[in-house]
């Protein structure tokens, strides 16, 4: 693949552990995490809900950034952490009255929130890991749009088989997180293992074979079974993101995780800048910030005695334009695809 | 019996013309282009719009705007990422696809737009004991008439030449003096053109238009293409035509079951896709060594 995007701009030896490129991201986050969610419950409410796709995007970017790969399929394992949180915490008396068709194994089921996320995780990442075994022999294109097909495969199934979920229908009363703290303690668990995984040697491994997959194969490198290894990975992170959402909104339903999650997530992961954690952060903050302010101009904002209402789907607008502008003009993201640095980058240029 | 088979053809010939579009474009510039359903979409609005003029008028005015819309996406955005992979280009048209989607849901609203094209299309023919839709018929003949015009276009003028040059060798043929923003343009309008056909088709059958009006045939027809041969015209039609022939044998065969209609499609497409990754008709300047 010769994509600019996919690449990183540093040399393989910058990516020694840094304790700034670790821990910059994470003061950021909660930092922002706890200022914005203290302005009010709307502001929490928000600040869960994006600490939830910020997971679901480094997932993206442990598999895409270092394996150069794209891969559409993600959001089938945040279906199937959703879906299993659902199952495993919503109580029985709710599964009996509301999803009566549910497999009766299913519905006596019931367990607390922390001991359901570790199996929605494990789930998610069985699957990713079974079905990682097939498409990761597939690379480029074919891999785009093999993920893809497991994508479809994922909705068609948990929008129509009820024997394990809602179906159609929203799975309700999901037990919700009491506190913002338990989001952005996994929010931050998650980038600790994204970002040693990168620098790990199997992550430096699987970089080079996104640099040069010939040249890494001579070095012994066995570019499927890394690739497998970062997929499930990949799956179990976005599995915890499916599962935090659920959490987050009280409730899941098979079109939460469909197409429109698919392109926003990506959409933030190609604008921070695929190839690097601190990337997929300034993404994921980047992208809420816009769709914030354009919501409230949605809803009509006076600026020096105008009054501004923007039409429904302007947000989409702007979002879609950026996504393209950002491939046009800088295509390694607004990060230019680097770890978190004190200095600034632009006096930083190699 | 008789209606399965003409319902698989004319959903097979639908689906063709839809990937015929999308390869066209893929063969020139390795651009999977996810907009190409905005593009059936805005056929399908403006016949919708248009139709009081009378429906030749209507015809003439939904694939000029088509085709000016597919060069005005070549314009603005996919020539200035001539030098990106193809990972890039099928994000970037993500991105088209998506902003249009919000684009036309700001110009048109939400909700469907509802309208008769050509009411005559949805009635039925009696032979003896078997009836047969008009629609299947008509789209058949529209999809036999148009692939033998792309056909004609391709094996025969000058310019499809160019365009079967530039798709199997790119560089090589831009070497040989073929000017590539010329061919790129040419293949951005017929695949417009291409877009209104399939838009016409839709719109009768179903009679309303909303924003995501082309998502699913463009996603079908986007897999047909790709397991039918990046790159090769014939490919793309022959995938596009494959994947609408099974979907409707699926749903006449599954009966009860053919809600899951798009699990097995979708199982079939990974399937092919591993056993042959460079498609069934497989064109050696795409593929990718690891």
């Amino acid at each position: 693949m010769s994509d600019d995007l996919l690449r990183s701009s540093q040399l393989p030896g910058v990516t020694r552990f840094q304790w700034q490129q670790l821990l910059g991201p994470i003061v950021v986050i909660v930092v922002l995490s706890y200022v914005i969610s203290s302005i009010s419950i709307t502001f929490t409410f928000l600040t869960e809900g994006t600490l939830a796709l910020l997971v679901m995007v480094l997932g993206l970017q442990v598999f895409i950034g270092n394996s150069g790969v794209l891969s559409f399929g993600q959001a089938a394992f945040a279906m199937v952490g959703g879906f299993a949180t659902g199952l495993l915490t919503v109580p029985v008396k709710i599964k009996e009255n509301v999803l009566d068709e549910l497999w009766e194994p299913l519905k006596a089921i019931n367990m607390g929130i922390w001991p359901s996320l570790v199996i929605a995780v494990a789930i998610g990442a069985f699957f990713a890991f079974l079905t990682g075994l097939f498409l990761m022999r597939l690379s480029g294109l074919a891999a785009g749009i093999a993920t893809f097909a497991l994508l479809m495969v994922a909705d068609n199934v948990f929008f129509n088989w009820r024997l394990i979920g809602p179906g159609p229908q929203v799975m309700p009363q999901v037990p919700k997180f009491g506190f913002v703290d338990e989001s952005i303690i996994l929010a931050v668990v998650v980038m600790v293992v994204v970002y040693l995984i990168g620098i790990s040697r199997r992550g430096r491994l699987l970089r080079a074979t996104r640099e040069d997959p010939l040249a890494a194969r001579a070095l012994g490198a066995s570019v499927w079974r890394l690739r497998v290894l970062f997929f499930t990975v990949s799956g179990g992170i976005a599995a915890l993101s499916g599962a935090m959402y659920a959490h987050h909104s009280g409730a899941v339903s098979a079109r939460d995780f469909y197409l429109g999650f698919t392109f926003t997530t990506l959409a933030m992961l190609v604008i921070g800048g695929a190839t690097s954690m601190w990337g997929a952060v300034v993404g994921t903050i980047a992208v809420t910030a816009i769709g914030q302010v354009l919501l409230e101009f949605e809803s009509g904002v006076t600026l020096g005695g105008i009054d501004i209402t923007l039409p429904n789907g302007a947000r989409g607008v702007v979002i879609a334009a950026a996504l393209v502008a950002i491939l046009i003009w800088r295509p390694k993201g607004i990060t230019g695809g680097r770890e978190f640095t004190l200095r600034l980058p632009f006096l930083n240029r190699p | 019996m008789i209606q399965t088979i003409l319902d698989a053809l004319s959903y097979g010939g639908l689906y063709g013309l839809a990937a015929l579009g999308i390869g066209l474009v893929f063969g020139v510039m390795r651009l999977v282009n996810f907009a190409h359903g905005e593009l059936i979409a805005i056929g399908a609005y403006l016949f919708i719009v248009t139709i009081d003029l009378g429906l030749p008028l209507s015809i003439l005015i939904a694939v000029t705007g088509t085709a000016i819309l597919a060069l005005l996406m070549e314009f603005s955005v996919f020539k200035r990422l001539r030098l990106a992979g193809p990972a890039v280009l099928l994000i970037a048209s993500f991105g088209v696809s998506v902003f249009l989607q919000r684009f036309y849901e700001i110009i048109f609203g939400a909700l469907p737009l509802s309208g008769q094209i050509a009411p005559w299309m949805t009635g039925v023919i009696e032979f003896g004991d078997t009836t047969i839709t008009r629609g299947s018929i008509v789209t058949i003949v529209l999809a036999l008439i148009l692939l033998g015009g792309m056909w004609f276009f391709i094996e025969k003028t000058t310019l499809g030449l160019q365009i079967r040059a530039a798709s199997s060798d790119f560089q090589t043929a831009r070497l040989l003096g073929v000017r590539s923003n010329r061919v790129i343009g040419a293949a951005f309008v017929f695949s417009g053109v291409l877009a209104a056909a399939v838009a016409f088709v839709l719109v009768t059958q179903r009679g309303s238009v909303d924003p995501l009006f082309g998502v699913n045939i463009t996603i079908l027809a986007l897999v047909g293409t790709v397991i039918g041969g990046l790159g090769s015209l014939q490919g793309a039609a022959l995938g596009g035509f494959a994947v609408g022939a099974t979907i409707s044998l699926l749903n006449s065969f599954l009966g009860n079951y053919r809600v899951y209609t798009y699990t097995w499609l979708f199982i079939l497409v990974i399937i092919v896709l591993l056993v042959r990754p460079g498609g069934l008709i497989s064109n050696k300047a795409v593929k990718e060594r690891v």
